[in-house]
């Protein structure tokens, strides 16, 4: 492979020599080559086939704008080679060939079936009979498309994020950007650098037309590069894609990393005070026959080949371009090899004409207000006819290599995602900005300036404009920077040719996705008007490309094609991501946060199946058997243990703590006795039940109260909203992760307790709902509660978390003999069901009230609480046709018991099972069910309806609750 | 949820550090007499103008304070600098 | 008795303590081999550490310390550290790690166990919590020691920036005991490129002691 002489401009090793496999063979490149570079330097011109006509495609733009580069990667599908480095031993593959690479193809044929094709031809053919579509779709996915992603195919690499903070965030490092960063990290602000390309510099970096005297751009870009790097409060992200910019000035971007770097790509989102856009100009494609064909490419793409990567472009070039860099490129070309033989230029004058001097100095002769008509050649061009664009004079050139460009176009994405208005400027022929936000500025080449100076200084201006959004304003230097920007001569005037006057049968306007200027036609054709709605019709832009190539050209052809020539184009939507991002990207490092109790890894190693309890990891069994009735029974018949640290707990303190209990709890909580515990529930205002727990009274206005796991995070939050208005005086203090809980349970729990304590812990000193502050072996304090949710004999200790694992390895020691054993939370919901106890969440939903539950006793109804729920309380209570809470049994007792959440019904939905599980203790299936209050009576038959029961309704009839220990002595004992 | 709210304790931060409590409605109305379907408005039902909306937000993931505050729901963003009365749960000062 | 009676963090570092000191029932990991030069993440979780709230919080001085007025602004004074959380609220951190009895107020609440305290400090000690929090704690508009509420790693906190980016980083963070082991875990994670190890509490004692 044959490279340039180096230059200063490079920006690869040549002496590094690196190699990449494609379809079957090797190639050779060099450190620093894109893929599609390394693949362009060894005579690859085919790099894709297109997705509708299978055409073949080429190397055209550089900065991923189309489809055109996208190939399998190691495996990952639509890699954009022309922006991604190749790294040694990378296997790459063609995409939409049958074949490895893209030269062959034996679907080329469909190139020659564009006329079955028109524009919406998705949505009009092929529905007729509906039968159809089903056969034709998997027809046409087979024969379009793009990459195909493997099933099994898992991303590799390291995927980071990263939250930078900064003052000012600068998008695009180019010359406007770099000012910008310089201008606003003067008084010391913290600024962000962000630019797509592996290094900075932008439209400067390769191009060695002069700054200023012999001082060429690239040497200029490289010394403000040095400062930048010099100045230690800005932070720059080379090879960074900014995808969106949100309210507030949130901007996202992801950056890709390169060899040294701990991970491939990561995710950065920065929240900036203030924003500078200097994103600058990407081309505008010149559409002609065939102007797709490989050998044609864009006027940068050319020019930093040669300059950036040491490849010259071709050998015999024709150029057709609408803008000076497109002169100024074809001058350096040659000089550095490039045979060309002409230059034709869209524009009949405006040129810079210093340009226009050195090609004919270097006898290159350049035809204003000519264009290329029509590309030749099967698989690359071979052949270019160019001619005026008036007239029909035409002229057949031969050439390998065909430069073209209408001229440029600003990015104006970041703009249009914050519905920044862009309005039609007739002079440069740009969507332009009218006014912005607070707190964006932008800069550079995207408002349509050239000189270098004025693009500089532009960016300047946009910087010191950002650092007075943050508080250094300089009004005096600003409107000095502002008199100079005016001194300069205003943008040119801009190219709006879109095409060659030419049929338009293979001229296309979107690459991606196959669009050509005859589809846009017809859609015109079928009364479309806008350039928004054309898009979606013919679905230009709607590829991968997005509107890169097609944005700007689309609503230029529209408004110049449609009657009424006076209205002014109007841009179409852009959204982010505005460059794709992948999932793995977004996703980033998924820490996933999740709470273990203190009993964790002792739960593990005695065996527990944890799982996933809202933010908590528990123990759901011990054994292998699903029902847990070997836990069931040891509890029933001796004594076990669980580990319930989940349950909310909080202090609740202050002056006017009462109150605001009175205000949740649906209670009267002044009633509560010294040394007992109160059950009480919370509802919400429609007078459901949100939560129960008990509360105590541990002093003067002093309280402690559990709730379920589930609302442990929100019970605060709840207090506080509903006393929002009411400016009282109290504290609440979570507790929830402070205390470990170990609930002791069984008949034999007070042997155990006995051993640990020297305390009086009969059932007279201490009984039932009581609860006593215990110290247990002799050091470790302990609330110690007399609860019953399981139906026995049973204590719940609160301990601080951090004594936890050592007072449950105590009681562990001390029930050995009794056979003392784990239960988790299987056994512990068989056990409450028998006790008929509700979990809220199982046995309730957000329609079901206090009342439905059974629960209305617990409702005191307190004259001035302004309890929450208590008015909904009163218009339900007596309310008709609610799903009410019942026990059931199954009508054949040999029965399995029904799935959780199986619907109960007759000729239509009559409610359905919260619970049901075969019972220990009744030795029979049992559960819990909410249905409608006509069906609630003991002894109703049920019928339910099972998942995959094949119409087979189950039997089941309302039975009492509870089923076990209905008088409650168990828990007394 | 891009935007960013001013926390009265903490200052301005992502919302999504925050949660939503609904339009400021005042008080809770007087309970005695009150019709069934005028408390089920109060519950329930919202003005959701298109402009600014004065609303309940707690800093959830921060100093957990519910507050007021305005927000223009036509552009997702806090209406700033008003000099309206704020409310604040734990109160921002001593009575 | 047996059982040995125990209090345990809820941290566990892959690599056992070299150095621990039994203080009070805690264990406390005093160094571990190969800490290396930092940046450090440290487990503090036996510091003692209370809840103060009350409606007139100006009244009180914990410690003999007054409280600072405004929420976000911390001091710290002879080993304690007393941060105020907002209106009502404020929490004092015992970090010399000495027991001290708590004052019969009602207003204070011991809190050590309810959550996990943990240091991270050492260069790169921002560009390590970057990665994790999208909260500003190298604000340079800010004087440290000052108290940043907020997710961190998704979970709310209580960070103070003890000291910042122009000396040797210092960050505490305390959130839910629950969340220790994820949290640890996250934080080595994002750790990891920049050599963040587990250290003794020497360390964090090391940058304290002048600090008395």
């Amino acid at each position: 492979m044959n490279r340039i002489d180096p230059l200063e401009t490079f920006r690869i090793q040549p002496s590094q020599k690196i190699s990449i496999q494609y379809g079957r063979k090797s190639y050779e490149g060099v450190a620093g080559d894109t893929i599609a570079g390394l693949l362009y330097g060894n005579g690859i011109r085919v790099f894709s086939r297109s997705l509708k006509y299978h055409r073949p495609r080429g190397l055209y733009s550089l900065d991923g704008e189309c489809s055109n580069t996208m190939m399998r990667v190691d495996g990952m599908p639509n890699v954009r080679t022309e922006n991604t480095p190749a790294r040694n031993g990378m296997k790459v593959t063609a995409q939409n060939v049958a074949g490895k690479t893209a030269d062959t193809d034996p679907m080329a044929f469909m190139d020659k079936l564009g006329f079955a094709m028109p524009a919406g031809f998705y949505y009009r053919t092929l529905h007729k009979p509906a039968k159809m579509w089903p056969v034709a779709i998997k027809k046409i996915r087979k024969a379009a498309g793009l990459g195909v992603m493997d099933p099994d195919f898992r991303i590799e690499g390291y995927f980071d994020e990263i939250y930078p903070t900064a003052d000012v965030c600068v998008v695009g490092g180019g010359p406007a950007g770099m000012t910008a960063a310089l201008a606003a990290a003067a008084p010391g602000l913290r600024v962000i650098l962000m630019e797509n390309r592996p290094w900075l510099g932008g439209v400067f970096d390769y191009r060695p037309a002069a700054y200023e005297g012999d001082l060429p751009l690239y040497q200029r870009a490289a010394h403000l590069a040095r400062k930048i790097e010099e100045t230690p409060n800005i932070r720059v992200f080379t090879h960074t894609a900014v995808v969106g910019n949100y309210n507030d000035n949130l901007v996202t971007a992801f950056q890709r990393g390169n060899e040294t770097d701990p991970f491939d790509e990561r995710y950065i989102e920065i929240r900036a005070r203030s924003i500078v856009v200097a994103t600058g100009c990407i081309e505008r494609p010149l559409l002609f026959e065939n102007n797709d064909r490989p050998g044609v490419m864009q006027v940068g793409c050319a020019h930093r080949l040669a300059r950036t990567w040491g490849l010259l472009p071709g050998r015999q070039a024709v150029f057709s371009i609408g803008d000076d860099l497109g002169l100024e490129a074809a001058a350096d070309l040659s000089d550095l090899g490039l045979e060309i033989a002409c230059v034709a230029d869209t524009r009949m004058d405006g040129q810079d004409e210093t340009l226009i001097d050195a090609l004919s100095r270097r006898n290159i002769p350049v035809y204003r207000g000519w264009i290329a008509y029509k590309a030749h050649g099967a698989k690359q061009v071979k052949k270019v006819t160019i001619g005026p664009l008036a007239g029909v004079q035409r002229q057949d050139i031969e050439c390998d290599l065909l430069v073209a460009s209408a001229g440029l176009t600003p990015l104006t994405g970041l703009l249009s995602t914050r519905q920044v208005e862009l309005l039609f400027d007739r002079h440069t022929g740009f969507f332009l900005p009218a006014g912005l936000p607070d707190g964006i500025h932008t800069a550079g080449r995207m408002l349509g300036f050239q000189d270098s100076v004025k693009i500089e200084i532009s960016g300047q201006l946009a910087g010191m404009e950002a650092a007075a959004d943050c508080g250094f304003n300089a009004p005096g230097e600003i409107d000095s920077i502002k008199v100079r920007i005016n001194a300069f001569p205003g943008p040119a005037l801009g190219s709006k040719i879109v095409s060659a006057p030419v049929k338009g049968k293979k001229t296309f306007i979107c690459f991606d996705e196959d669009t050509t200027l005859k589809n846009i036609d017809q859609a015109m054709a079928d009364g479309f008007d806008v350039p928004e709605l054309i898009k979606r019709y013919t679905s230009a832009g709607t590829g991968p490309g997005q509107g890169g190539i097609p944005g700007h050209n689309l609503p230029l052809y529209v408004a110049q094609t449609q009657q009424s020539p006076d209205q002014a184009p109007r841009s179409t939507t852009v959204r982010a991501p505005l460059i794709p991002t992948l999932m793995a990207t977004y996703a980033g490092t998924q820490h996933d946060m999740c709470k273990r109790t203190a009993l964790h890894d002792s739960q593990v190693a005695s065996g527990g199946k944890m799982e996933r309890v809202g933010v908590w990891t528990r123990a759901r069994r011990f054994a292998e058997d699903t029902k847990a009735l070997a836990e069931i029974k040891n509890v029933r018949h001796n004594v076990g243990m669980l580990d319930a640290s989940t349950l909310g707990k909080f202090r609740i303190h202050g002056p006017d703590a009462l109150k605001a209990l009175q205000r949740v709890y649906v209670s009267d909580m002044d009633k509560i006795v010294d040394g007992r515990v109160k059950y009480s529930a919370m509802c919400n205002e429609d007078g459901c039940i949100i939560d129960d727990g008990v509360v105590l009274k541990q002093g003067e206005n002093d309280y402690y109260f559990t709730t379920s796991t589930g609302r442990a995070g929100q019970t605060v939050e709840w207090i506080r909203y509903h006393t929002r208005y009411d400016h009282w005086d109290f504290n609440i203090v979570n507790l929830t992760d402070a205390c470990g809980v170990i609930n002791l349970a069984g008949p034999n729990a007070r042997k155990v307790l006995e051993k640990v304590t020297t305390a009086d812990v009969s059932n007279e000193a201490f009984p039932f709902v009581g609860w006593r502050d215990l110290t247990l072996a002799d050091c470790i304090p302990a609330r110690t509660m007399r609860l019953g949710f399981v139906g026995e004999l049973s204590y719940e200790f609160h301990v601080p978390a951090s004594y936890t694992q050592t007072l449950w390895n105590i009681l562990e020691a001390a029930g050995k003999e009794l056979g003392i054993q784990n239960f988790g939370l299987e056994a512990q919901n068989g056990l409450r069901l028998e006790k008929g106890h509700l979990i809220i969440g199982s046995e309730s939903e957000q329609r079901t009230t206090l009342h439905d539950v059974g629960l209305g006793f617990l409702w005191d109804r307190k004259p001035d609480a302004n309890t929450v729920g208590a008015v909904a309380l009163t218009q339900t209570e007596h309310q008709k046709d609610r799903l009410k809470l019942v026990g059931i049994k199954m009508a054949d007792a040999s029965a399995a018991a029904p799935k959780d959440g199986s619907a109960i019904v007759d000729t239509k939905f009559q409610g359905y099972i919260c619970t049901a599980r075969f019972s220990e203790a009744l030795n029979e299936p049992i559960g819990m069910a909410l249905v409608k209050d006509a069906l609630a009576e003991p002894g109703t038959e049920l019928n339910i309806y099972e998942d995959s029961c094949n119409g087979q309704l189950l039997k089941a009839i309302v039975a009492k609750m509870p089923f076990y220990d209905s008088d409650g002595s168990r828990m007394k004992m | 949820m891009s935007f960013t709210l001013t926390c009265p304790i903490c200052g301005p931060r992502n919302a999504y550090e925050f949660g939503y409590g609904g339009e400021d409605k005042g008080p809770r109305p007087d309970e005695k007499d009150l019709s069934p379907g005028d408390w089920c408005d109060y519950v329930h039902m919202n003005r959701c103008i298109a402009g600014e909306s004065k609303e309940w937000w707690i800093h959830r993931s921060g100093c957990g304070i519910w507050f007021t505050t305005s927000r223009d729901t036509t552009c997702n963003l806090e209406v700033r600098g008003k000099a309206e009365e704020k409310d604040a749960n734990p109160p921002l000062e001593k009575e | 008795m047996t059982n040995k009676i125990i209090r345990r963090s809820p941290v566990t570092f892959g690599p056992k303590p070299s150095t621990v000191e039994n203080r009070g029932h805690w264990v406390v990991a005093l160094e571990y081999e190969g800490e290396g030069d930092g940046p450090h993440l440290i487990d503090l979780s036996h510091c003692p550490r209370w809840d103060f709230q009350d409606g007139n919080l100006d009244k009180f001085k914990p410690v003999g310390i007054s409280i600072p007025k405004q929420p976000g602004i911390c001091v710290l004074s002879n080993g304690t550290l007393i941060n105020r959380m907002n209106g009502t609220q404020a929490a004092v951190w015992h970090l010399s790690g000495e027991a001290t009895d708590i004052p019969p107020e009602t207003g204070y609440t011991d809190v050590t166990d309810a959550t996990v305290f943990l240091a991270i400090m050492g260069r790169n000690a921002f560009a390590i919590t970057e990665k994790l929090s999208a909260l500003d704690l190298n604000d340079p508009a800010r004087t440290p020691p000052f108290l940043i509420q907020g997710p961190f790693s998704h979970v709310p906190c209580q960070i103070v920036v003890m000291a910042g980016d122009r000396e040797l980083p210092v960050i505490l963070l305390a959130c839910s005991r629950g969340y220790a082991h994820d949290m640890v875990d996250a934080i080595l994670h994002a750790g990891h490129e920049f050599g963040l190890q587990p250290a003794g509490e020497n360390v964090f004692k090391k940058w304290l002691e002048p600090l008395k």
